[in-house]
């Protein structure tokens, strides 16, 4: 398919994704010490550091699934971080996608049930939503494996499985977490490619957590994530 | 939505179909238990609606004169019917023999017979019929007048295999009889006391309910285990859901849906239990006499109740309990020890016991009412506080099991069971309170019997027949001691040949006539025999060394306390002659078998028709020591069942949890085995984990309900406990030899699951 | 290439004190020649460029015989560009280990922020990575080999970054004593 990059230079892009001044403990343990940052629209976005240094804590404040202790999030002008549990589970159904490491696949349900999974959850009639879910087979290389459980698909299948789940309902941002982590070199490059290449064609924002240069390097930028905070020069959209 | 959880429950792979199968299966054991409940109390309320006509004539132990009727409100000119209900015995069962007499045509006729037998005519239950025609003439017949002209219909039988003989009399012949009234309707009050029912019935009633609700405890227990089943699987399942923006009204919709369904196949699979069980029920005897097939019916209120009521109650409580239990979208990672819990938890324990304490101390309270409350309300504050304190008490001594441990397998069994001891408790939670209930309730029943007294001399109780004659009986039925009335009687007189005739029966050792006391009054229970009859009857004790005639103080043959039994008593010398004897009227017969079924009826047979108008016919000692106590028996029967059956049911939920513990824990497993811990380090450690709590837990609550049990009996009969006998003993045993085989049969499941592959990189 | 880093490596000892040429030959091999010592004659004829173009001077001598008592400092110009060239990333080509090292070390010496320093250098390598990852996708077969050959060593370079990074503590103690 054909990969449209985003120019060279940018102008300021309002960010479609924010985090700012964000801290969040796990009991007595700080996970983020202020960390901000802002992601512009249709961007690639690594996101890398140390293990332990709270980069998966950020995404997950930035997808709305941990609440920060202090701090905002900002997703298209919203603030997210006020929302209650309903209606950022319902944010996370309507606008955002996923693809982490491990254990994202209901087991009892198969490849193309979880693929139509959100857009089941969304009230759509179970016909329609597995033939959204059907289109996306083809086009990551799992044709005939609709039927299959999780447990019964390869590591690189089971993730190109999640990616399509994370695209079947045309998110405004995916958010991966380690996409690859679990994969050899082959398979891994492939996940990234797909991603990237379907992520491109339908504008979708992304923000990658990753501790792999490589991958990172499908990106369009990278910030570094150490001790709970935002380090690297290039935490702005736009590059200095 | 709901199409969506109708597929993961039904369509959701090996583990939830497993899930699914247990749970309905627990929910099952509990439908099938709430449908005994009011099956039970309607097979109670019709056994007892078929009992009611005979108790038409007075309460027992109340004589009337003759003339005076006590039952039935008069109604318009119907003539009344003489009436007179005595108990026979034949081998070990009862007969209720019926003597009506009609004074005119209109008399009421019991349902179940077309019309009053005459005089020399009867009607016999098909039971005793059967039981007329298989029976020597001598051991049975002969004591009815008359023949059979008819079988009792079905309406008038409390059971099928009840023995009943309605006797036609004369009305001047039985208006002579002590103890026959005149009434002028068939009772068909079913709540008044008798002879056959009545007030037993409802407080069998009550035990039956306290039964059920005490099965029902390891039910939920049970309930509770199956829907833990699976759980880390369910967890990831959810919080994949939850991931991708499943909200959690909708998880709690999946879920309500999913316990529904495992509650609606319970529901079915629980009635055909129930109409499986049936059958054998119906002929287990509880109140003594087993049910007509029809009785165990369920009315369609309990019907609908039941279906509707326990798929609505499943639906709540998943509800409830996943409100409880927020899903996070990041699943198992962050896996949080639960905080241990804290000496507190002692406390509603400490209350229940300090109030029983109480009541010791100040005495309990007056009203029946006050008792149940106290009493009940204590026993509750114990049950509740042993279920609380149980994890503190589990996690107090897996704490020190580690401290201490010497072997890894302790050291790791140790930690885990302090890391979660609620998680290990509720594993057993249900054989303890099981445990708890059967000591409590052995405590209490060996103890009243054993204060009750029971005539075991053993032999003597079943060889022993005593006929009261003339006066009413001195030891009445159901323990009544019948006020003194003033009714006089005509002496009986001991036809002469009777004594003979007895002692030609084989195996009859000798026949003894009891005369009363002269100058004595009613109430008195002395008499004077003859010692040359005496030597031949020592089961009522012998005379003294050269006496002719002993003077016996009583007849009572249950010692109590610090009674010697009848038999071991020496009676003094009276001294009066042999020929003055006979003079006075005789007021019993005691004849010694022995003890075989041929040679005890025949000398009953005799007895009878030598004496046919008494009020008592007579009676083996264990017999009317067996209607005092029938309602205990029962209750222990009942207890034991019980108790049989929540052991059953809690090692049920003992096997799945083990087992659901041992494969939700593959992972671990197999990576100790590949850091070289060796199986039998394994199998030690899932043993100790289980078995540890198991033992010092059941030790601890077997305690704890005999102390509950010795307080209760000091402070409301002023008892102390009496240890129970061996088949108590046996059956704790037992229960936890059980809970042992079983923890133990789980063990090949470590080695099948805890191989080296499964500790791949998945 | 060699004398490149090599004059800097010097320039940059110079910067932390005024040496003599023996001394600056001991500190050079214990820091950055292991493998390599450097000869006499390589110091002299390293740092006659940069005495030509003013970035040291050569000082007095002292008194004793032969060059090696010349004392070397280094002066503002050399200062400067002691600076840019630190601050400077490196082209990110295959085997530039040798200059990476030289540049932590040196930092650290210094007294300035080797963190930043890594960060920079982390971006240009990933900033290539890029590059070469667009190359790969959109080029041949072929092209997709020699980009992932070139991939390799980068990552190889930043996990010594990354490796580098956090033990930058106990090297700055280890190597300002």
């Amino acid at each position: 398919m054909s990969a449209t990059r985003p120019p060279a230079r940018v102008e300021r892009r309002e960010a479609l994704v924010e985090a700012r001044d964000v801290r969040l403990s796990f009991g007595a343990t700080p996970a983020l010490r202020g960390a901000s940052l802002a992601v512009a629209r249709g961007e690639i976005l690594a996101v890398m550091g140390p293990s332990g240094s709270g980069k998966s804590t950020l995404l997950h404040c930035l997808a709305g699934i941990l609440v920060p202790d202090s701090g905002e999030i900002v997703f298209a002008g919203q603030r997210v971080d006020t929302l209650g549990e309903e209606d950022r589970s319902t944010l996370r159904r309507e606008h955002f996608g996923f693809v982490f490491q491990f254990g994202q696949l209901v087991p009892e349900l198969t490849a193309e049930e979880n693929v139509a999974l959100p857009l089941l959850l969304g009230g759509a009639r179970r016909a329609k939503a597995l033939g959204e879910a059907r289109r996306w087979f083809d086009e990551l290389d799992l044709e005939g494996l609709g039927g299959r459980r999780s447990g019964e698909l390869s590591g690189g299948q089971a993730q190109r499985v999640a990616l399509a789940r994370g695209l079947v309902a045309h998110p405004q941002v995916l958010f991966a977490d380690e996409p690859t982590g679990s994969l050899e070199s082959l398979n891994g490059e492939h996940v990234m490619d797909l991603l990237v290449a379907a992520a491109r064609q339908q504008g979708t924002t992304v923000v990658v957590v990753t501790h792999e240069p490589r991958v990172a390097a499908y990106a369009d930028r990278e910030i570094v994530v150490r001790d709970g905070k935002v380090t690297s020069l290039s935490a702005d959209p736009v590059p200095s | 939505m709901i199409r969506l959880a109708l597929r993961l429950t039904l369509n959701g792979g090996r583990e939830a179909a497993v899930r699914l199968a247990v749970t309905s299966a627990a929910v099952a054991l509990g439908v099938g238990l709430l449908l005994v409940a009011p099956a039970g109390m309607n097979a109670l309320n019709a056994q007892n609606a078929r009992t009611a006509w005979l108790n038409s004539g007075p309460l027992p132990g109340i004589v009337n004169a003759p003339g005076s009727p006590l039952r039935g409100h008069s109604t318009s000119s119907a003539k009344p019917l003489w009436w007179l209900l005595r108990t026979d015995h034949f081998g070990n069962q009862t007969i209720y023999q019926v003597d009506v007499a009609a004074t005119g045509p209109g008399s009421p006729v019991p349902s179940g017979i077309p019309r009053l037998p005459g005089p020399g005519q009867f009607y016999a239950s098909p039971a005793l019929s059967r039981l007329l025609w298989s029976t020597p003439a001598n051991e049975l017949t002969d004591r009815f007048p008359g023949h059979q002209i008819g079988i009792i219909g079905p309406t008038a039988l409390p059971s099928p295999s009840s023995l009943i003989i309605v006797v036609g009399d004369s009305a001047q012949q039985l208006s002579k009889v002590p103890g026959a009234a005149q009434i002028t309707s068939i009772n068909t009050n079913a709540n008044i006391g008798g002879i056959a029912g009545g007030f037993h019935t409802s407080m069998l009633q009550t035990i039956l309910a306290v039964g059920v609700l005490a099965l029902l405890l390891p039910v939920l227990v049970f309930i509770g285990t199956a829907a833990r089943l699976a759980a880390a699987r369910r967890e990831q399942r959810f919080a994949a859901m939850r991931l991708v923006g499943a909200t959690p009204r909708q998880i709690a919709v999946i879920s309500t849906v999913e316990a529904s369904i495992a509650a609606l196949c319970g529901v079915a699979i629980g009635f055909g239990l129930f109409y499986g069980i049936r059958p054998a029920l119906t002929n287990v005897a509880f109140t003594g006499q087993r049910f007509a097939p029809g009785d165990l019916s369920l009315g369609p209120i309990d019907v609908v109740v039941v279906a509707i009521g326990v798929p609505i109650a499943a639906a709540v409580s998943a509800r409830f309990a996943m409100r409880r239990a927020l899903i996070s979208p990041l699943g198992v990672s962050r896996r949080v020890t639960p905080p241990a819990p804290r000496a507190y938890r002692l406390a509603p324990l400490v209350a229940g016991i300090g109030e029983l304490v109480y009541f010791v101390v100040v005495g309990h309270p007056k009203s029946t009412g006050g008792q149940t409350w106290a009493y009940l309300s204590g026993g509750f504050l114990i049950i509740a506080g042993l279920v609380v304190a149980g994890p503190w008490l589990t996690m107090v001594g897996a704490r020190s099991t580690a401290r201490r441990a010497q072997r890894p397998a302790a050291l790791l069994a140790g930690r885990r069971l302090a890391d979660n001891p609620s998680g290990a408790f509720r594993t057993i939670s249900g054989l303890i309170i099981a445990l708890f209930a059967a000591s409590a309730s052995v405590g209490v029943l060996t103890t009243i019997l054993a204060y009750g007294g029971t005539a075991k001399g053993g032999t003597v109780a079943s060889e022993t027949l005593l006929e009261e004659l003339g006066h009413v009986a001195s030891v009445g039925v159901n323990g009544h001691r019948p006020p003194a009335t003033a009714t006089t009687t005509t002496k009986t007189a001991v036809p002469p040949a009777l004594l003979g005739e007895l002692a030609s029966i084989p195996n009859v050792r000798g026949a003894t006539v009891v005369y009363s006391e002269p100058g004595a009054g009613q109430d008195s229970s002395a008499g004077l025999v003859l010692c040359s009859q005496l030597a031949h009857t020592p089961a009522i004790g012998t005379c003294a060394a050269g006496a002719d005639i002993g003077r016996l103080s009583g007849l009572n043959p249950f010692p109590s306390g610090q009674h010697p039994t009848l038999s071991e008593h020496v009676w003094p010398a009276v001294d009066i002659t042999p020929q003055q004897l006979r003079d006075l009227s005789p007021r019993a017969i005691v004849v010694q078998t022995n003890g075989s079924t041929a040679a005890l009826e025949r000398a009953r047979t005799d007895l009878e028709v030598a004496f046919p108008d008494q009020q008592q016919t007579p009676a083996t000692f264990g017999e009317i020591d067996a209607s005092d106590r029938r309602t205990i028996t029962e209750v222990q029967q009942i207890a034991h069942v019980v108790i049989v059956a929540s052991l059953i049911i809690a090692g049920c939920s003992l096997a799945v949890s083990v087992t659901a513990g041992i494969s939700d824990r593959k992972r671990p497993f197999s990576l100790l085995r590949l850091a070289g811990a060796p199986l039998r380090v394994l199998r030690r450690m899932v043993v100790l984990e289980a078995a540890v709590p198991l033992l010092v837990i059941s030790v601890f609550s077997a305690g704890l309900g005999f102390l509950a049990a010795g307080l209760f009996l000091s402070s409301q009969l002023g008892y102390s406990l009496r240890p129970p006998g061996i088949d108590y003993y046996l059956l704790v045993l037992g229960g936890i030899v059980a809970s042992l085989a079983i923890i133990a049969s789980t063990l090949p499941l470590i080695e099948r699951i805890a191989g080296p592959e499964v500790a791949r990189n998945e | 290439m060699f004398l490149y880093e090599c004059s800097f490596g010097l320039l940059g000892l110079l910067e932390r004190e005024p040496s003599h040429g023996y001394d600056l030959k001991r500190d050079y091999d214990a820091y950055f020649g292991r493998d390599k010592p450097l000869p006499f004659g390589q110091v002299y004829a390293t740092l006659a460029r940069p005495a030509r173009d003013g970035k040291v001077t050569p000082g007095e001598v002292e008194p004793g015989a032969g060059p090696e008592r010349k004392r070397y400092a280094i002066t503002e110009v050399g200062r400067s560009e002691v600076e840019e060239w630190l601050t400077e990333p490196v082209e990110p080509e295959p085997h530039l280990q040798t200059v990476l090292f030289v540049k932590v070390v040196l930092a650290l010496m210094l007294g300035r922020s080797a963190e930043r320093y890594l960060d920079t250098q982390r971006s240009a390598h990933l900033q290539r990575m890029r590059e070469l990852t667009e190359l790969k996708r959109s080029g041949s077969l072929v092209d997709a080999l020699l980009a992932d050959h070139g991939l390799f060593h980068l990552e190889a370079d930043l996990r010594w970054i990354g490796l580098t990074s956090a033990r930058l503590g106990a090297l700055a103690e280890a190597v300002q004593s």
